[in-house]
């Protein structure tokens, strides 16, 4: 774990907003965003922010169900059927399609009453989205963190390879951490996305009575949507999912169960 | 399950080898190699040999002639069967395997033996039909509290957690966070 004291405390920078119903944070290492045109540095921080901002609110424009006028508002009236749908919603849908597919079920875009709702796949596309633009600005070290999922590039401080360090939220505290994860520097995972069984949005169905066997999965991934999918997914489909996750996936995973156990791979190992 | 069924196979078959391996100690310069041979052949053979390889595993840390009898296998139980010596010997050491090809892939095993039985079994080597390395101890495996990496909200830069809603980020560690670096 990388010492923050190295790491100065006012060397980095953050903006916040809300979106999707919860808060979008992106922070960059002061120093290493680049000078808009006789503008500073701050000014760039600002700027790609509220870029970062319009891809979160466009995706939930279309995709929001809290939303009336939003196009999955008015597919899940009926107003709208999939074959006259965009083809951002159609694309979406397939995609979640797909991961249900290849989580034999775990994960699902079709709530048990049969609404069409892509929010768990959502916000991991905004996130990556986000990303790309990020990156298309020439900033090449960052980090975001929509609502606890959490995408970064580069380093806290830039040149040195150093990763981010990303600490887990305590189901059973939620003012602790569990445990920390080391994202982008010279790693292979830039991404690590949490899913809890009583977590807002309600993506998360499972059948069984007895409620679900995981409290809190963690998942590390190269991939934002990957590690978003791959929780959700676990937490749904317990351990049998989680085994069936590890054994196709290039991930790292934190899962604990409703007593408190922990079932972790090697990476959160200490 | 692929992955699994690769490697457990040809652990199998390092249990029928080492069957033999035990009886034959006496001529230890060469165990090391027919180990290894042996491993290729007998991991080919896939799922057949999982199964007859399981017993023998078992029964081999124990006694010497009649388990090497069971190794079905004929070219690793034939190197090995010359010599009835006890099963105690004094092998100690680490072999490694060859790379067998499997139908899952490539997989090599090392084995680590003491007294005469092995106290470690680990995989050198294990790639996948697209030929990526795959990490065989992905696997999630319980942990204690205190064996995962600990941290302090100190000492992240950023908070992964189970969603919270707008009005629950105010009281969240990442608005902690966030504040310090307006």
């Amino acid at each position: 774990m990388q010492p923050s004291s190295e790491l100065g405390g006012s060397a980095l920078k953050a903006r916040t907003f809300d979106s999707m119903g919860t808060v979008v944070s992106l922070t960059v290492p002061a120093g290493a965003l680049p000078r808009t045109a006789g503008g500073a540095e701050l000014d760039e921080l600002d700027e790609a922010a509220a870029a970062v901002e319009r891809v979160f609110a466009g995706f939930d424009e279309t995709f929001s169900l809290y939303r009336p006028d939003s196009e999955a508002s008015r597919l899940a009236r009926g107003e709208l059927s999939l074959r006259k749908a965009s083809a951002g919603m159609r694309d979406r849908y397939a995609d979640a399609l797909s991961w249900r597919l290849m989580t034999e079920g775990a994960f699902s875009p079709e709530r048990p009453d049969g609404v069409l709702d892509l929010s768990g796949i959502i916000k991991g596309y905004a996130i990556r989205q986000a990303g790309e633009v990020l990156r298309g600005r020439g900033i090449t070290d960052w980090c975001l963190n929509a609502g606890g999922d959490v995408l970064v590039m580069g380093s806290p401080v830039p040149g040195t390879g150093a990763a981010w360090a990303a600490g887990v939220v305590d189901p059973q505290d939620r003012a602790a951490l569990l445990s920390a994860y080391e994202l982008g520097g010279t790693g292979p995972r830039q991404a690590l996305a949490t899913s809890g069984s009583a977590e807002r949005g309600d993506h998360i169905w499972t059948a069984g009575a007895g409620g679900t066997e995981f409290t809190q999965v963690s998942v590390a991934a190269a991939d934002i949507v990957t590690a978003d999918v791959l929780a959700t997914a676990i937490v749904a489909g317990g351990t049998a999912m989680l085994h069936r996750a590890t054994d196709g996936w290039e991930i790292d995973v934190l899962a604990v169960r409703r007593d408190g156990e922990l079932l972790a791979t090697p990476g959160f190992r200490a | 399950m692929r992955i699994r069924a690769a490697v457990s196979a040809t652990l199998a078959s390092v249990g029928i080898l080492l069957v033999g391996w035990q009886s034959g100690s006496h001529v230890s310069p060469t165990a090391g190699s027919s180990i290894g041979t042996s491993a290729g052949t007998a991991g080919s053979t896939g799922k057949s040999a999982a199964t007859g390889g399981a017993s023998g595993n078992s029964s081999g840390a124990s006694s010497s002639g009649a388990a090497s009898g069971t190794g079905t296998t004929g070219t690793a139980g034939s190197t090995a069967t010359t010599s009835s010596g006890a099963a105690t010997g004094s092998g100690s050491g680490t072999y490694a395997g060859s790379v067998s090809q499997t139908r899952y892939g490539n997989v090599q095993v090392q084995i680590t033996v003491s007294g005469g039985k092995i106290t470690d079994v680990t995989a050198l080597q294990l790639t996948d039909e697209d030929r990526r390395s795959v990490a065989i101890s992905s696997e999630a495996a319980p942990l204690l509290r205190d064996e995962v990496l600990q941290a302090q909200s100190a000492n992240v830069q950023t908070i992964s957690g189970a969603t919270v809603t707008s009005d629950g980020y105010l009281s969240s560690l990442q608005a902690a966070l966030d504040a310090a670096k307006l």
